[in-house]
């Protein structure tokens, strides 16, 4: 085999009388050029892999930074933070009076855990409804892939912060994880309640000015037209000063009268 | 301070404590709602008479209220059926106190349905007073709680708008209310509400013409 290389060898460089006549010498260092051969695809791959490496990893942890670089979707978590700050709080710096508390009673963490799962359950609210209109959003290609991004993250956080809950839950009382979402959730729904009976609440004034000016109204038209009605029957007899405070009680009178005739109509179907 | 914490992180915030009464305030004004609203939910939790104070589900409640309430109204009837109002109205504006001030974790369902029931009655108590705007708005606030269901509630707040002269209001209201009670479970009082509509269509129809 080697024998038949050289000979081809020899056809091609048949001016090269030197090559010829060494040709049988340079049989030893045969495995020279196996291991050259050899180190270069070895060199070739080590370079391959290790530039697709290195960029995957840069590429990744460029993507991470990024990532934490995105805006979070929720504000800061406030609860949560008193909470923790709570669970961190050195008591006896941090109340005064006589007597030092020498730890922070469990009746305040449970209601500083409870109203961290209240916020908790507003923003798990928010998720749910923001979620099935971003997604069309996303797919439309109305919003940057970046808020996408973002909103996942907080599902991600949020997941994590539930759990979290549950485990401190847990830790106060047994199985008290199982319903403390339930109770935040009440929670939530009763805030929303009294926050609509306030707002209803808040018109009344208005209301009650409104009426009270057109109620003054309908007094000055019914003086009106009493006055009209006495100044065609009654000449001049009386001082028209005098007249005129005698047909305001008038007004007053019949103006009471008339709604408490309609009320007692209304009283009688209300009671049905 | 605006630096978002991650899930192993959190921002320490000044806290004190009080040693008598165990309230939470703060330095830092950002924090007093939050910290109010905690410091209501400590003191339900203190009441509680649970073991070791444990916050129970929401759907059973502590019938103690409950019967409290019950009786209030109770009163607050018996009173609106002598015609003494103010006296009817204030029972009932202690009921709805104390409703309102159910521990915040009972079940808002039955919040709703109890105050529904005592803002109608009071609804009526008003309009017993001819306070038309009182009676109107707890009216609203009583349909707001239970808008199916409540067709005295839809009454009501038409009748008051008619006392008050706002037809057109009212009878956009009482429309509202026949398309919600129409499918309801009050269907069969549901003529009292069309009476009052036709009442109010023909008024306008009236004020039309002059």
């Amino acid at each position: 085999m080697d024998n038949a290389t050289n000979s081809t060898f020899n056809g091609t460089f048949d001016g090269n009388g030197t090559f010829n006549g060494t040709s049988g010498a340079f049989t030893p260092p045969v495995p020279k050029p196996f291991w050259t051969g050899l180190l270069l695809p070895t060199a070739y791959l080590i370079i391959l892999i290790g530039s697709l490496y290195s960029f995957s990893s840069v590429y990744r942890q460029r993507q991470i930074a990024r990532a934490s670089k995105l805006e979070p979707w929720f504000p800061q978590h406030v609860t949560r933070n008193i909470y923790l700050s709570l669970l961190h709080l050195d008591p006896e710096a941090a109340s005064d009076g006589e007597k030092k508390l020498s730890k922070v009673p469990d009746s305040v963490l449970k209601a500083a855990l409870l109203k961290r799962a209240v916020e908790d359950i507003q923003r798990i609210v928010q998720l749910r409804q923001a979620k099935p209109a971003l997604q069309t959003l996303v797919q439309r290609g109305s919003v940057g892939d970046e808020l996408w991004q973002r909103f996942q993250r907080a599902e991600q956080e949020m997941e994590l912060e539930v759990k979290d809950v549950v485990n401190e839950a847990n830790a106060f009382a047994p199985n008290w994880g199982q319903v403390i979402f339930q109770s935040a959730n009440e929670i939530n729904q009763n805030i929303m309640l009294k926050k609509r009976i306030a707002e209803m609440q808040a018109e009344l004034d208005s209301d009650k000015a409104w009426w009270e000016n057109k109620r003054a109204g309908i007094q000055d038209q019914f003086m009106k037209e009493l006055e009209g009605d006495s100044a065609d029957a009654a000449a001049a007899i009386n001082p028209p000063v005098g007249r005129k405070t005698n047909s305001d009680d008038d007004a007053v009178l019949v103006e009471a009268g008339g709604p408490a005739q309609a009320q007692g109509g209304g009283k009688k179907k209300g009671k049905k | 301070m605006a630096a978002p914490e991650g899930p192993e992180t959190f921002t320490l915030l000044p806290l004190h404590l009080d040693a008598e009464t165990k309230a939470l305030s703060s330095p830092n004004t950002n924090l007093a709602d939050h910290l109010d609203e905690l410091n209501r939910f400590h003191r339900h939790i203190v009441a509680l008479d649970t073991p070791n104070q444990n916050i129970p589900p929401p759907a059973p409640v502590n019938p103690k209220r409950s019967v409290q309430i019950g009786k209030l109204r109770e009163s607050g009837n018996a009173s609106f059926k002598k015609g003494a109002f103010a006296e009817a109205v204030k029972m009932y504006d202690l009921a709805i106190r104390m409703a309102l001030d159910r521990p915040p974790w009972e079940a808002s369902g039955l919040v709703r349905e109890e105050l529904s029931a005592l803002h109608g009655n009071r609804a009526q108590a008003m309009m017993g007073q001819q306070a038309w705007p009182e009676g109107a708005l707890d009216a609203k606030i009583s349909t707001e709680m239970k808008r199916v269901g409540n067709v005295k509630g839809w009454w009501r707040r038409g009748q008051c708008l008619k006392e008050m002269g706002r037809l057109e209001e009212a009878r956009d209201w009482l429309r509202q209310g026949v398309e919600f009670e129409r499918a309801g479970p009050e269907k069969a009082n549901l003529g009292e509400l069309e009476a009052l509509l036709r009442d109010v269509e023909g008024g306008l129809a009236a004020k039309a013409k002059a």
